[in-house]
């Protein structure tokens, strides 16, 4: 029981250690720097300690410290209470989602059965949606509560566009429970073990949607509308300073990172290796023992699992800087017009596929 | 001849499916990234030629002007340490923004070989638009636009400067009194 108690905790502090310790922090200095490199510039590189600059790497640290420092301004007129809460609203969810997302399978430890995933819910894919799209209320309310009417715009926008997206994204996932019969993220994760059985190769269509779904779902740049630099002077987050501030970028971080786990599960196989079946690689450390060779084994798998999420948070990145906004009524029709019937004929035609293979 | 752009280019059915077309771009940007991503280490190393990235480092690296570059506008010191100016004023007038300021000097006995001199001559750069017209309406050769940008001060009245500081040599504007001759002489003035 307490041993239970004991993985589970680490766990957590894993995916804390993570999401919230590395990825969020680094990514707003790879944002920086890649931006840089794509436009033959040099980035973000004179912040510096004892005259060493570490490629820019400090600048993480001074970012952190002018938030902390920062006045934490509530403006007049503002609802006091909502105001304070939203980012708490908007981060949390983000980081709630990885309560059931695995990165890597099940491995024997000390003839003990390991799980790497917090909590291995049977609706977990269910859970995962439910969860995304409270974060909305978080952007909502920001925008609500500020006294702004720039900031309610952009709220606006922001409850129109999640609407409009988490349909297409709902309708892509039923695709992908009609290949793998469960919506136990594990056990999809399980069936890909079979290189040909990946849902990048079953559900082609499903993963370019879900990738633009997911993309809009967190407001970057393509689909920007809610934040909109150049409309709406910064969205629903125009009245937020000092951490609460950095709350929002943070929750956009970890919320990159989540979808890259979701894809990478969903789509990209997971923690499995091409061709490489579990049983395989376990034999290849047969010389350790039993539970050594299921240290290192977990440890590729895992290893794997975050390089396939660097690569999706690699694909978004690029997106960001490669496209141009889209016009609100773009995103709308793009949504509404375009991904909505897509989405719908793709569950049509992966129903009959099915059908007709059996 | 009228030259029509074409606002309304209907999009092939290849490029309204979005898709190869993002890919199209992605690889661009990603190109670049690769490319720029391994040619930092030479930059690192300090090897001007590999440079692909063109930002300049301001502050400890500088750029060098073009010569019509109109920075602030100096007085020309002649090799025996006079000013080649002779107080005629017609900077003054030209000026546009009045930020001109001269008090002549004339010679009554025989202090030098020249005949007249500013005795003051003041620029306020905190007025001065630099718009050169004070280098154009110079008869004398006296006043120029040199390349230096750099006017930052902490408090206004320092932005007065005098002609002790206006003075340079004619030989550090040689480049700028060759391009002003060539210049206005097309003008036929």
């Amino acid at each position: 029981m307490l041993v239970d108690l004991a993985i589970t905790l680490v766990k957590i502090l894993f995916i804390f250690a993570v999401t919230v310790g590395f990825f969020a922090p680094v990514l707003t200095w790879v944002e920086r720097k890649q931006s840089a490199l794509m436009q033959d510039r040099i980035g973000a590189n004179r912040a510096d300690i004892m005259g060493f600059t570490v490629l820019g790497l400090f600048h993480i640290i001074a970012d952190a410290l002018k938030m902390f420092t920062k006045e934490d301004f509530i403006p007049d007129g503002a609802n006091k209470v909502l105001h304070t809460m939203s980012p708490i609203v908007a981060l949390v969810p983000a980081l709630l989602t990885f309560a059931v997302v695995p990165f890597g399978g099940q491995y024997t430890l000390f003839d003990k059965e390991v799980n790497l995933v917090i909590s291995d819910l049977d609706v977990g894919l269910l859970f995962v949606f439910a969860i995304a799209s409270l974060a909305t209320y978080g952007y909502v309310i920001a925008g609500w509560s500020s006294n702004n009417n720039w900031s309610l715009l952009g709220s606006m926008r922001t409850a129109s566009q999640m609407i409009s997206y988490e349909v297409t994204m709902g309708l892509t996932i039923i695709g992908v429970l009609m290949v793998y019969g469960s919506m136990k993220l594990t056990e999809i994760g399980a069936i890909q073990e079979n290189f040909w059985m990946w849902g990048i190769f079953l559900q082609p269509v499903g993963f370019f949607m879900f990738l633009t779904a997911s993309i809009a779902e967190n407001k970057r740049i393509p689909f920007d509308a809610p934040e909109a630099e150049s409309e709406l002077v910064a969205g629903y987050f125009t009245e937020y300073s000092g951490l609460k501030f950095g709350m929002f970028f943070m929750a956009e971080f970890v919320e990159m990172v989540t979808i890259g786990a979701i894809m990478t599960i969903l789509f990209l196989g997971a923690w499995h290796i091409p061709f490489l079946t579990t049983a395989t690689l376990l034999s290849w450390f047969d010389f350790l023992g039993t539970t050594g060779s299921n240290l290192v084994v977990m440890l590729i798998h895992v290893g794997v699992f975050f390089a396939k999420v660097v690569f999706f948070i690699y694909l978004q990145m690029i997106i960001r800087w490669t496209l141009p906004r889209f016009r609100y009524d773009q995103i709308m029709k793009l949504g509404w017009k375009i991904l909505l019937p897509l989405s719908l004929a793709n569950i049509l035609v992966t129903g009959l596929v099915i059908l007709a293979l059996n | 001849m009228a030259y029509y752009v074409n606002r309304r280019a209907e999009m092939t059915w290849w490029e309204k499916s979005y898709i190869p077309e993002i890919l199209n771009g992605m690889w661009l940007t990603s190109r670049r990234f690769f490319h720029n991503l391994f040619g930092f280490i030479p930059f690192f190393l300090g090897t001007e030629k590999d440079r692909r990235i063109m930002t300049v480092y301001y502050p400890e690296e500088q750029v060098e002007y073009p010569v019509a570059y109109r920075g602030r506008p100096v007085l020309a010191q002649n090799e025996d340490g006079q000013p080649a100016c002779v107080a005629c004023g017609l900077c003054e007038i030209a000026c546009p923004a009045y930020c001109i300021d001269i008090v002549p000097a004339e010679n009554t006995g025989k202090q030098n070989q020249y005949e007249r001199w500013p005795d003051v001559f003041n620029i306020d750069y905190a007025i001065c638009i630099f718009c050169g017209n004070c280098e154009e309406a110079c008869p004398e050769e006296a006043i120029f636009m040199s390349d230096d940008c750099e006017i930052s001060m902490l408090d206004r009245k320092q932005m007065l400067y005098t002609k002790e500081q206006l003075l340079t040599p004619v030989a550090d504007l040689q480049k700028r009194i060759e391009f002003t001759r060539n210049m206005y002489a097309k003008w036929n003035y």
